[in-house]
């Protein structure tokens, strides 16, 4: 098993829920901006150390929620201050980018890293849209047209043009060209059908995130294996990762009480104008293809508002407990959906820094080498049939 | 919208279609011979297009000393002669496009600009051949055969014009001999290649690209080897902004042009 670690640099001086959107910046102090992107970035170094693999860094806009609109930048300081992990970029939000630009910032991270860049292509969340004026009915055919782009200005050693639906330029070449060849590897999240599937069609490693329960997660991954083989390929267990939140302490009632302090301030605080804005977006465009989809992406919703913190625990949805109960919830979720990585969200909402510490030091100590051979060899299609 | 007309040129007749408005193009068919088509109706916007139908295709007679890519390429120049009586535009699509890179190479003062749509006739070796599969080959060929046009040829017909190919240029997949030569092509040139084209690989392109003097290689996203009908609005406008604006046609014009521009 290989594991992730994402962070999304929230900014916790926020203390009022509030429901507005974009969600004003006077409550920004920069002073203590400048403490916490110290901080994140030291976390996000020391996750190497603790024996992570990748290191994820992701794109928000207009709210504490993440403090990354670009995270090419966090990317870049990483690819310099680290020597071993994947810097994961998970991702760009293709459809509201210039897509060239992503090819040219992706191949520097490339060639800065030494090769190590983690391409992450993502939709994102709908409310990104309105924060870059883009049509979000246009999300998914701006993504496959965006990355099929991209491809091309990664692979193409002659300069080359582009006629599109939605994007035309008439003379690319970019320099630097990434080191992996011909592409850097990729990461999109499968989190719906219609994703899942151009994940697949992408070539794609595929990030299954916001889970709620194992059998439609297989469901998932079998749409996006039926598809890569339908495409010729087959992924390995290493191209499926599972996205979870993780908190570990000494005892589990510890490790609950702090990560369910910090998703309460995730949802109330930190998510609320995010949800008044999405919430705009699902209901008058068609950012989901279809009506199952949005049903689906609101159901992951109601479920995460309306189950029991105990109940997402025993349904295996958290790695949350002693390191002990980490290493059997980690083996369970292996053991039901044959994945061979997951990807760790440890700083959730305003979970303290230290104790993000501890639950690195935990995992590097106790939990990694307790997990480590489980989906070398194994197939996630057995467990997805 | 294309009228049919007769050209009597020094080695034969042979039948054309022309229509449209402004400068003239010369556009050279591929394996299916002439097929009007809502691609060529928005260029024809433009342009006036002139089709010749090549000696054998479509039903027409060949022509007694026409029965190499060269000596058609030369029955063409003597068509420009004859019927523009000065160097035109040249469009060439998968088969029509190699015999354009032959015109462009014996005839240079010919052609004013180039345009080779997925062309044929430089298909590595080591390039996997085309599918003789008829499903595969509908895919590589139409990313949307729905926009066909309906076919009104008979199948005798059809398969006198893919006799043709052989016709002309043997079995010959990658013409060494041109592609010796390419380098003498002074025009500009525009080479297009559908993002979904399953007949004429990748590496086909770049070559061109590599060893085109003035050349520019453009995708065409979504469509593949029959870009006039997957693709007909894209198509149309990229060759008539090449057209009108050679070289500039790299630069943006804004949105005050009255045509699309990405807003990104």
């Amino acid at each position: 098993m290989r594991f992730s670690y994402t962070h999304h640099m929230p900014y916790t001086g926020v203390t009022e829920a509030g429901q507005d959107w974009p969600v004003a910046n006077k409550q920004f102090d920069p002073k203590l901006g400048v403490e916490m992107f110290q901080r994140y970035i030291e976390d996000k170094i020391y996750a190497e150390q603790a024996g992570f693999d990748w290191i994820g860094s992701n794109e928000h806009h207009f709210s504490p929620y993440g403090m990354m609109p670009n995270p090419n930048l966090v990317g870049a300081v990483l690819a310099n201050r680290t020597k071993r992990a994947g810097i994961l970029q998970s991702g760009n939000i293709i459809p509201i980018t210039n897509p060239i630009r992503v090819a040219e910032e992706y191949a520097m991270l490339d060639v800065m890293s030494g090769g190590r860049l983690i391409a992450g292509f993502m939709r994102g969340i709908p409310h990104e849209y309105v924060a870059y004026n883009v049509s979000p009915d246009e999300s998914y055919g701006r993504m496959a047209e965006a990355i099929a782009l991209i491809k091309k200005a990664w692979s193409s050693p002659e300069p080359f043009g582009w006629e599109g639906e939605f994007y035309q330029f008439r003379a690319v070449s970019i320099w630097p060209r990434p080191v992996q060849q011909p592409y850097p590897r990729m990461m999109m999240s499968a989190s719906s059908d219609a994703s899942a599937r151009l994940a697949a069609e992408a070539g794609s490693s595929a990030g299954f995130l916001r889970i709620v329960d194992f059998e439609s997660t297989r469901q998932q991954i079998k749409v996006y294996m039926d598809r890569a083989r339908e495409c010729g390929w087959t992924p390995k267990a290493d191209d499926v990762m599972i996205g979870m939140n993780c908190s570990i302490a000494p005892t589990y009632e510890e490790a609950k009480e702090i990560l369910q302090a910090g998703q309460k301030y995730f949802f109330s605080v930190l998510g609320g104008g995010i949800r008044t804005a999405q919430q705009l977006v699902i209901q008058k465009t068609r950012y989901f293809k279809d009506k199952g989809a949005a049903e689906k992406f609101a159901k992951k919703a109601t479920v995460q508002r309306e189950a029991s913190f105990d109940e997402r625990v025993e349904q295996g949805l958290i790695v949350c407990g002693t390191p002990e109960m980490a290493i059997q919830q980690i083996q369970r979720i292996h053991r039901e959906l044959g994945n061979g990585r997951m990807n760790l969200s440890v700083k959730i909402g305003n979970v303290a820094d230290h104790h993000v510490t501890r639950t690195l030091d935990y995992l590097r100590d106790i939990v990694f080498p307790a997990v480590r051979q489980l989906g070398e060899e194994n197939d996630p299609a057995q467990a997805a049939e | 919208m294309f009228k049919e007309k007769t050209a009597k040129l020094g080695k034969g007749e042979i039948k054309y279609f022309v229509g449209g408005t402004g400068r003239p193009l010369i556009h050279l068919h591929g394996a299916g011979g002439v097929r009007p088509n809502a691609g060529l109706e928005a260029l024809a916007e433009n342009v006036t297009i002139y089709m010749p139908v090549l000696p054998g295709f479509d039903g027409t007679a060949e022509i007694a000393g026409i029965d190499s890519m060269e000596t058609l390429a030369d029955l063409v120049a003597d068509f420009i002669d004859k019927e523009i009586g000065e160097a035109a535009d040249v469009l060439g699509l998968s088969f029509g496009g190699w015999l354009a890179a032959w015109l462009a190479v014996r005839h240079p003062s010919k052609v004013g600009q180039l345009c080779m749509e997925n062309p044929a006739g430089f298909r590595p070796k080591d390039a996997p051949a085309p599918s003789t599969d008829p499903e595969t080959r509908m895919r590589q060929m139409y990313a949307y055969p729905e926009r066909l046009p309906k076919e009104t040829k008979s199948d005798k017909v059809i398969a006198k014009n893919l006799s043709m190919l052989g016709h002309y240029h043997g079995d010959t997949s990658f013409d060494e001999k041109l592609a010796s030569q390419l380098g003498k092509i002074q025009c500009l040139t525009m080479i297009m290649h559908g993002t979904r084209d399953g007949r004429v690989p990748e590496e086909a392109v770049q070559f061109l690209k590599r060893d085109i003097p003035r050349s520019h290689l453009i995708y065409v996203y979504d469509a593949a080897h029959s870009m006039e009908t997957d693709q007909p609005a894209r198509f149309a406008h990229l060759v008539a902004d090449f057209m009108e604006r050679a070289e500039a046609f790299l630069v943006n014009q804004g949105t005050t042009s009255g045509r699309p521009q990405q807003v990104l």
